[in-house]
């Protein structure tokens, strides 16, 4: 922060915040701070883990509406503090850590259903309402979002409209910015604003679409109000195991291109087969690449949907049906891999390399991402699977592991190793076709290379930083924006 | 130190966010550190830097926590950052570095934990009438009314409860002395069995009382279990009610089936309450006296819990807990009572 805490105008301020929203939700004690300063980016974890010191904000609030958030805005811009909006920390690029201190704005407490529309079939809300507790609303009224992300426990829906974020069920549901009618935000100048009221129309560019994916440098998502679903009648998945990841990719590919609606596809490369299926979804299939792919709606047409696409699975590319067993074990674990006991840890190093690609190139992606960590970190593990699917490409989620006697016990040293996998990796996807995320966003982990995706166009999204956010007060240094 | 007890559940706990969403208090004080997550990653610095447990702030976080054991319940693998905490609670103490608000409640909860009396007669049921509060006295006499009915005769006893708060606050050497005496006075007055209507003193002499090596010489039963062994006729069905689960009967002590046993004995139709099956609206039962320590925060869950309701003044809630019953009925409108008083009321 630019103002130290035993200068005076530390208390100035912080009176100007409790004026502001209230003695109970500004605080400065260090078990908020604390918990503030760890995000589920690697390396603040590792840091923790090896003693040294986390980056803590100065002052933690709590706002209880636009209007509180406003009111901080403005003040953060009366004394140039960096302000970083946290939802719910889940986030794994390191984009809700308060890198220069400052103001860290917590939304949670911005947590009601606002209404339930049964005629549109939409439902409005505050957007730091954990990503479960609206579903489990919204379920309640006999409706489904139908985002349904492994980090639905835990995540804000403020957090994955900032960050893009995706579910299971994206195929045919689709991201989150596809089940977005409107937005209301409060601007980096304390601006409460509100994007049109639907998305679809000729009025001019979409200014919803600008803040998603925003990451709190252009300001607070308050508000949201998001497209919902009858809960579908069936749900049924199937899985088939093919000799080839390159088999099994040609006909997930050709599922999509048969324009059946599948609700999700999943696509083990052959090393994730081995030891994801059977240690998670506890099937012992033996070796190859699994997929499972699913379909909800009207019984009568899933089933109809069901036979295409075994016609697909089993006459083009003779896969070995796993039946509907297969497929419900996947569907009723999805989540369990995200459980410590399951999951990677420390001292393990491991990241997600997540990007997209369409057909034409993600293969190419996938082998040229595996060449790079395989030749240079041959210590690693590289396994990937293939998440969310379109009708032109599908996403890759990609991981890499060392092992905790491979990783250097000097955290520095230790960040250095981290940090030179991803320039690797990502420089080989955006090569090869790829971007450089799909769902997980930018942050800090990732902004670095920002300029080299978007060429000559990034001095757009810079311009639009500027002119929006006059003293860079929002979440500096993040999403390859420039820093304090 | 005791955390170090807890290494597995330290290491799985303090980069999981998978059971946030579950956090009692968390969910109303809308603090990071009120989660598993970072109260486990907060106890990982002390071991590492064991000076870090005299920080003032990090205390009273261990000491803010609602102890419902909904993450354990919930998470894959059964990790048990309640007990975590616990073992920090039991650090600070033995550390020296109990706070002065926790030190007066344990001040006064030592003194009531002293001696356990049991009241004169042969009967071989005891009723544990152990409440810290006094404003369920409507539970005990429910007990009677009941038994009057079924024409069962028992005596009462009380010395359990005070210690269990005293063990939930991390003097288990003062805790445990009391469950000794109470086993004792047990074993003298020659009872077979003791019926608990607080789920916390069921709890303590299910789990507790074994696990600081104390022996009991009686069967244990909740006041549900024991009344529906009864199969009394009542004459009135209870009809549509919602049921709030219990921290200790369902989380502690793996869904423990008899409130809802009693629920059918009287007719009762049980619908679900609020959004989900998973959250704890105990108010903090877990925690025993959390409403000494922090009543803001127990307020406020209250109203959480109220929030949730489909009709806040006419809906007929039931809860095996007169904690959460006392809870409830001081800060929200909500028309609430306990198990046996429901079933009392349909004789
Ligand atoms: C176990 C686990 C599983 C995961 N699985 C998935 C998954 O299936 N799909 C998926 O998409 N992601 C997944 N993630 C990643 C993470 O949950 C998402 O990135 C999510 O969007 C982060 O939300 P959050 O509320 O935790 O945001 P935070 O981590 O708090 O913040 C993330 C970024 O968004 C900004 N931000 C937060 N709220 C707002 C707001 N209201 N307005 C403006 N900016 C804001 C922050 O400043 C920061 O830059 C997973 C994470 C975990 C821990
Ligand atoms: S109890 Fe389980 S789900 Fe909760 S934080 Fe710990 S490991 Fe994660």
């Amino acid at each position: 922060m630019l103002v130290p805490k035993k200068n005076y105008m530390f208390e100035m301020i912080k009176t100007e915040l409790t004026d502001a929203i209230g003695d109970d939700y500004v605080t400065t004690r260090d078990s908020d701070k604390f918990g503030h300063s760890i995000d589920y980016y690697w390396i603040p974890e590792m840091w923790h883990d090896r003693g040294k010191e986390t980056p803590k904000p100065d002052f933690v609030v709590h706002p209880g509406s636009a209007e509180d958030v406003s009111k901080i805005l403005k003040i953060a811009n009366q004394y140039k503090i960096p302000v970083v909006t946290w939802g719910g920390g889940s986030g794994s690029q390191g984009g809700a850590l308060p890198v220069y201190g400052g103001i860290v704005l917590d939304t949670k407490r911005m947590n009601k259903v606002l209404k339930i529309d049964r005629e549109s079939l939409t439902v409005t809300a505050e957007t730091g309402i954990i990503a479960r507790h609206l579903e489990w609303a919204v379920n309640k009224a006999g409706f489904s979002t139908m985002h349904l992300p492994a980090s639905i426990a835990c995540a804000t829906i403020g957090g994955f409209l900032a960050h893009r974020g995706t579910g299971v069920l994206s195929t045919k549901w689709g991201k989150i910015e596809d089940m977005v009618m409107s937005l209301e935000v409060v601007t980096p100048t304390g601006e409460i604003i509100n994007t049109l009221p639907i998305p679809r129309h000729a009025s001019g560019p979409d200014l919803t679409m600008m803040f998603l994916g925003s990451e709190g440098t252009l300001g607070v998502i308050t508000k949201v109000t998001l497209k919902i679903h009858p809960q579908p009648e069936a749900r049924k998945f199937r899985a088939y195991l093919f000799d080839d990841f390159h088999t099994a990719m040609s006909a997930g590919a050709d599922l999509m291109r048969s324009r059946l609606q599948p609700c999700a596809i999943r696509l083990y490369d052959e090393t994730e087969t081995l030891t994801h299926v059977k240690r998670v979804f506890g099937m012992d299939i033996g070796k190859g690449a699994y997929i499972v792919f699913g379909f909800d709606g009207k019984e009568e047409i899933v089933d109809l949907q069901m036979k295409y696409a075994r016609e697909i699975m089993e006459k083009k590319y003779k896969g070995r049906d796993l039946g509907s067993k297969g497929g419900d074990l996947w569907w009723e674990n999805k989540y369990k891999f995200f459980y410590p006991g399951y999951m990677f840890r420390l001292p393990q190093a491991f990241g997600t390399l997540d990007t997209v690609a369409d057909f034409a190139h993600i293969e190419s992606v996938y082998w040229a991402m595996k060449k790079v960590v395989n030749e240079n970190f041959p210590q690693a593990r590289f396994i990937g699977h293939f998440s969310h699917w379109y009708e032109w490409g599908c996403m890759l989620y990609a991981r890499f592991i060392f092992e905790g006697k491979d990783v250097p016990a000097d955290p520095e040293e230790a960040a250095a190793l981290y940090n030179r996998v991803w320039d690797l990796a990502i420089r080989a996807a955006i090569a090869n076709g790829g971007v450089i995320n799909e769902h997980h966003g930018v942050g800090l982990k990732l902004g670095r290379y920002m300029k080299d995706l978007y060429k000559n166009s990034f001095p757009i999204l810079e311009g639009l930083k500027k002119t929006l956010d006059p003293n860079n007060i929002m979440n500096p240094g993040k999403l390859g924006f420039k820093g304090v | 130190m005791n955390i170090d007890k807890f290494t597995d559940t330290i290491k799985a706990c303090r980069f999981c966010f998978m059971c946030r969403h579950l956090s009692g208090v968390g969910n109303v004080t809308f603090r990071e550190c009120d989660t598993p997550r970072v109260r486990a990653a907060m106890i990982d610095g002390i071991t590492r830097n064991p000076s870090e447990i005299s920080n003032a702030d990090f205390i009273r976080t261990v000491y803010s926590s609602d102890l419902s054991a909904a993450c354990r319940f919930h998470c894959v693998n059964h990790f048990d950052e309640n007990g975590l905490n616990l073992a920090a609670r039991r650090d600070i103490v033995e550390a020296g570095l109990v706070p002065g608000d926790v030190s007066k409640l344990a001040a006064r909860l030592k003194e009531r934990a002293q001696a356990p009396k049991i009241s004169g007669g042969k009967e071989e049921v005891l009723y544990l009438v152990d409440f810290l509060d006094d404003e369920v006295p409507s539970e005990a006499e429910a007990f009677h009314k009941i038994m009057k009915k079924a024409k069962a005769k028992f005596r009462v006893a009380e010395g359990c409860l005070a210690a269990k708060a005293l063990r939930i606050l991390g003097f288990d050497s003062e805790a445990k002395p009391a469950f000794e005496a109470f086993a004792h006075a047990v074993k003298a007055s020659g009872a077979k069995l003791l019926v608990a209507s607080d789920p916390a003193v069921y709890d303590a002499l299910k789990n507790d009382f074994p696990d600081l090596g104390v022996k009991l010489s009686a069967k244990v039963a909740h006041s549900s279990e024991f009344i529906s062994s009864l199969k009394l006729k009542y004459a009135k069905k209870a009809g549509k009610v919602y049921y709030l689960e219990s921290d200790f009967l369902k989380n502690y002590n793996d869904s423990y089936k008899y409130p809802k046993v009693l629920l059918k004995q009287i007719g009762a139709e049980c619908v679900p309450f609020g959004t989900n099956s998973e959250e704890s609206y105990t108010c903090g039962e877990g925690a025993v006296v959390l409403n000494e320590l922090r009543p803001k925060i127990v307020e406020d869950m209250a109203k959480y819990v109220e929030a949730r309701a489909d009709n806040p003044e006419t809906d007929k809630i039931v809860v095996a807990s007169p904690y959460t019953r006392a809870r409830l009925s001081q800060n929200t409108k909500l028309k609430v009572s306990t198990l046996v008083e429901l079933a009392a009321s349909c004789l």
